[in-house]
This record gives structure tokens, sequence and C-alpha cells, in this order.
């Protein structure tokens, strides 16, 4: 199994208003915390490589303080140069949401030539939020996204110059240079909330797919779909194609553990996911098919959730070395999940760094049996 | 009580009310306003052949996909009256109804005998940005759009079901394709009111927190010869809030402009 330490870089903080996302007011954010904050998580990403993550995560989120990384590229830039053996994945950068979605190419064909190939590229659409801090048009996200993408494959595959004339975004002149170092380019990721047509998108493609802070049971009935969509299209789903996203708490005891987890990992759903109910789905954002079908499942919203749906939901992995040993082999046989990718929380910096040293020394060399093999051959391109 | 007919405009399934006797007389409803015959449009059958069609995506109305622009609405309804063989209409428009309406007058004034337009949205007005409707929850959108919160009542959804708030989302979806950014204006939009030759009328809510006076001042210097009337109990929906008196100033203003021509 490999590991992806995944960061958020969120500004905890309480607060009584209604969202955390587009309308909290920045006037809440401390530049000079922000300051140790970033440090801190990048310290973080870099401690995770030495400990023997095979992978890093950034990801891109816009005006709220559950992920202050507006710019994931700009994340990425800096751990290029500060880490030498890890990969660096970009989970991802929001296509729909930028205007001139070349940089994109541009931008992650920069990391991959500084960095030696190291790169990983989620191309994502962003959440519904999204949307109202960008103002980019919900109802053309999806068609916004694929159109994007081809644009991005094909600067990065296709011999320049070459014009694009599509619905969008319009070019007389596509050769971005550099190139990507990595042949064809470098894997694509497909993170994602389970909506069909995208699971058929990336599936047709070899594109791994991920579900983020997602109950266990809804990951499963995804990744069965996206499995059986892989058969459809003539080849069986690599297990690194699938890929287990949840935050991981480990301590002493299972009872230390739990302590940490109810203290500090509730806030990513109580306050981090705390959004105004328009925000999760703005108009034209999900298909009616896709909206009917998230209707008919509604469970809890985020703010909902008690410690308890947390743990028995299994949106997140808690206990004692052994316990979460045994935890993470139930997922990883449930889902036949190649990939784990998970952030910690230990409450202080300095928790968090021996919450990691404690996870990659008594949890991980358990789950090397793959340790020779490259997660990234032949998947994702 | 109105017929329900479905018309088929340039292969476009089109959902329409029509009741009443007289000349004919377009209505085109505001954002989720489709497929309802409330007192408004009983007071104006009672002088016009009153035909009342859902938008696109409204309603019983399909979604249209090649509607990406509020001129495709405009040209829509130019095709409406073409397929209903209607050369000439007295056109009232309610909020983004009207401004659909707008954009049609500029296009084909000759093909409209008179029109209204009831607090209308589609102009950008100097010192005033348009309140973001598409980011509240309920209490804050009724407490935008009326005046009276009880007049809200005539445009509650049946009840929550999957297949009611499925359309809720698809009408909300239709509104945003044409309105979302640009926020419910065409910049182009403005200038062009000059060629409005259509005799006018601007009904008007006192109390419109959406659209406020500021911005019935603005279509009134627009749009040549419009004549403005101000209802003093309603917010940005006076035909919903005040229903009679509007459907009066409106069945007024267009036999005015009969006796005329």
């Amino acid at each position: 199994m490999k590991f992806y330490y995944f960061h958020l870089m969120p500004y905890v903080m309480e607060h009584d208003e209604p969202s955390s996302w587009v309308t909290l007011s920045n006037r809440h954010y401390d530049p000079a915390v922000g300051h140790t904050l970033y440090h801190q998580y990048l310290d973080q990403l870099e401690y995770a490589e030495r400990l023997g993550w095979d992978g890093i995560c950034v990801n891109e989120h816009h005006q709220n303080c559950y992920g202050t990384m507006p710019s994931p590229n700009v994340m990425a830039a800096m751990l290029v140069r500060r880490t030498s053996r890890a990969k660096i994945a970009i989970l991802g950068n929001g296509l729909p949401l930028r205007e001139n979605p070349l940089r994109i190419a541009e931008e992650i064909a920069m990391l991959d030539v500084v960095s030696g190939g190291r790169i990983v590229s989620g191309f994502v659409r962003g959440i519904g939020a999204e949307y109202y801090s960008t103002a980019v048009n919900p109802t053309h996200s999806r068609e916004r996204f694929y159109e994007a993408a081809d644009l991005i494959l094909r600067a990065w595959t296709e011999p320049g110059p070459f014009a694009f004339d599509g619905r969008f975004y319009r070019y007389p002149f596509v050769n971005p240079w550099p190139r990507p170092l990595q042949r064809p380019h470098p894997p694509v990721w497909c993170p994602s909330q389970g909506s069909s047509e995208t699971v058929e998108w990336a599936a047709q493609r070899r594109f791994p797919y991920l579900m983020v802070f997602t109950p266990l049971a809804r990951i499963k009935q995804i990744y069965g779909e996206y499995r059986e969509a892989c058969e459809r299209h003539g080849y069986t789903a690599s297990p690194y194609q699938l890929t287990v996203n949840l935050p991981i708490c480990v301590a002493e005891s299972d009872a230390k553990a739990e302590a940490i987890a109810r203290q500090h990992a509730m806030w990513v759903y109580h306050v981090g996911l705390r959004m105004l109910p328009p925000f999760w789905q703005p108009p034209g954002y999900t298909t009616e098919a896709s909206l009917k079908r998230l209707l008919a499942s509604r469970g809890k919203m985020p703010t909902e959730l008690t410690y308890e749906d947390l743990e028995d939901g299994g949106y997140i992995i808690c206990g004692s070395p052994a316990t979460v040993r045994d935890k993470l082999r139930v997922f990883a046989d449930e889902l036949r999940a190649g990939i784990v990718c998970s952030g910690m929380n230990g409450g202080t910096h300095e928790a968090t760094l021996e919450m990691m040293q404690m996870f990659s020394e008594e949890v991980m060399p358990h789950f090397r049996e793959d340790a020779a093999v490259d997660e990234t051959l032949g998947v994702g391109r | 009580m109105p017929v329900t007919g479905r018309i088929i405009v340039r292969d476009t399934p089109v959902d329409l009310l029509r009741d009443g006797r007289g000349e004919p007389l377009l209505f085109l409803h505001g954002a989720g306003g489709g497929g309802r015959w409330l007192t408004f449009q009983e007071k104006l059958a009672e002088r016009f052949d009153v035909l009342a069609p859902s938008h696109p995506g409204h309603g019983a109305s399909a979604a249209a996909e090649w509607i990406e622009h509020i001129s495709d609405l405009a040209f829509h309804y130019l095709d409406l009256l073409d397929t209903l063989e209607l050369p000439r209409v007295h056109l009232v428009g309610a909020s983004f109804g009207g401004w659909i309406a707008a954009e049609m007058a500029t296009m084909a004034s000759h093909r409209l005998a008179s029109m209204t337009l009831i607090d209308p949205v589609g102009i950008k007005v100097e010192g005033w940005i348009y309140p973001f409707l598409f980011a509240m929850e309920l209490p804050q959108l009724v407490a935008t759009v009326f005046h009276n919160p009880m007049a809200a009542l005539a445009l509650a959804p049946p009840d929550m079901s999957i297949e009611t708030l499925a359309v809720l989302y698809r009408q909300n979806t239709a509104l945003a394709r044409v309105a979302w950014n640009p926020y419910l204006y065409n910049p182009l939009l403005r200038r062009r009111l000059a060629r409005i030759s259509a005799p006018t009328l601007l009904c008007w809510g006192a109390h419109d927190r959406l659209a406020p006076m500021i911005c019935a001042e603005a279509w009134r210097k627009e749009i040549p010869g419009a004549t403005l009337r101000v209802f003093d109990e309603s917010g940005h929906v006076p035909h919903i809030e005040e229903p009679e008196a509007v459907a009066a100033a409106v069945i007024e203003f267009c036999q005015s402009q009969g006796r005329r021509a």
C-alpha cells in the first residue's frame, strides 16, 4: 500500500457565522497567525517525505477557513525544491474556475520539470461554494471541466503550436513551454464527489478516482461503479486507481486517540464544512439525475455529524497503532484501494509531528508488501 | 380557468396557460413563477386573451439546452408569436420576464401594441448591485422579494418531495444559465432601450429591495416616453402583492393605447 500525506491547511478558528465559506469575513484572518500556520503545514508535508510517505498532497479552495490554499500550484512550488523523492499530488486544480486553463498546463509542466517528474495532477471542478467565490457560472461547470481537461491534455501531448477552438476556451496558438517531463504527461487524478458522469469519464481514461471525507459505504458503492466502468472500457482497474482519503488519528492507546480526535478532528466537519445550503449545490452544478440520487440518499450535513457517526461510518480511522493497522486493513480489503491519503491533527504542530512519526514507525511498515512498485506506472495517463 | 396547452416553438416545447377574450396579451413570468394562474392573470383575462407560457426549464416547460443568453429567450418568444400567428400583442413582463420583454422590444417593437414592465431587472444601474439571490436561503429570499411576506405563499411549492425539489433546481438552473454572470443584467441592453418605440408602462413596487426605485428611474430615463406607476404596498412583485391594482393599471394603459391608435 502507498501512503500520501494530505493537507488542507485550515485556518482553525471558532465562529458563530452560518458559513465558513464565501461569506465568512476575512477580517477573521490574521496574517501573522497565517505566517506561522503556513510554515508549520509546509514543515509537516516535508517531514512526511522524511518519514517515508510516498506522496504529499495539496489542494485548491477559495474564500474560507477550511483550507487556505487558493493556489495549490504555489504551495507545490514551495515543496518541489524542499523535497526530492515524494510524489507531489495537487488534488487538484479547479479547471472550470480558470478563465485561462492553459496556465494550468504551463504551471504543472513547470513543476514537473523542476521536480524531475514527481507531479501528480488532480483535475477537479471545485466544490459548489467555489462558483460563488469566483463568479464562474456553475451551469457551465461540467462542460468547462471536460473542455479544459481536453485542452490541457492536448497541450501536454500534441506538439505545438496548434489551434484550439472550444465553446469556452479558444486559442489561436497552443504551444506551452516547457512541456512536462513525465511521458506522455503527469498522472491525472480525479478527486470527485461520486457523480456517475465523472466516474465514467475518469474510468474511461484510466484516471485514478478518489473521494474525500465520505463515509465508507458510499466510497465502496462509487468505487464499485468505477471498477465496473473500467471493465466496460476493456480493462481491470489497478488498485492504484483507487484511493482511500480520510483523516487518521493515532496515539499510544485507543482512549488517547479518541480524546484527540474528539477535540480536533471534529472541527473540519462542525466548523470547516459549515456552509449555507445554496453553496453545496449551486444551480446547474449537478445534473438532475445526480441531484435526485443525492436527495434520495440524503444523509446528515457535516455539521450534524457526531464523533460516533465519524467512527461508525468510517469517515475517520482512529486508535492505537494496532487498532489503526486493523482498521486500515479492513478499509484496504473492502475497497481494494492501493493508496491511503490522509492528514493528521494532533492539536498542536509538535503533537502532529509526533503522531506522524508514530504512524510511520508502527503502522506504515506493516503495509509495505508493494514497496518496490511505482504506483504511477500505467496509471492516470 | 385557463386552458393548459403544449405548443412547439421551433422544436422547443412550451407549456402555455391561456384564457380570456380580447386583444392578445403575452405575460412573461418572473424567476420561479411559471405555470401559475393567479389573481393578476385572472383580472387581465377579463379584458384580454391572456397567454402565459412557462420559460424553458420553468414549470412544466422542459429545459432547453440551446438557451445560453437572454437574447435567446427574447428570440424564443418572438418565435412563439410567429408560431401562434400573433402579429401584435400587448406584452407584460415581471422581473426576469420584464428583462426578456425589454430585450424583445429592442428587437421588434413593431410587434408590440404596448409593453408593461413590472419591476424588471436586466440593466446595470450606477450605484446599485442586485442582491445575489442564488446565495439566499428561503427567509432571506422572501424578505428581499416581498414587501408583504404573506404574499409569498402564492408561490410556495406544493411539497418538498424529491420531484418538487428537482423542479425548483431546474428553474434555478435555467435562470443561472443566462443570469449568473453578469448577474441579472445584459451589459448591452441599456443603450439599446432607446430603440423601443412601443408605448411603455413601468409598474414598480415602492419597497422593492431587489431592484429599488433608483432602477425605476433609470428605466424611465432610457425608454422614450415611458410612464412610471408606483405601488405603495409592494416590494419586487406588485402583480402578486397588489394584483388588482396592477392589473387595473395595465388594463387602463393598454386600452388608452388602443384608443390613441
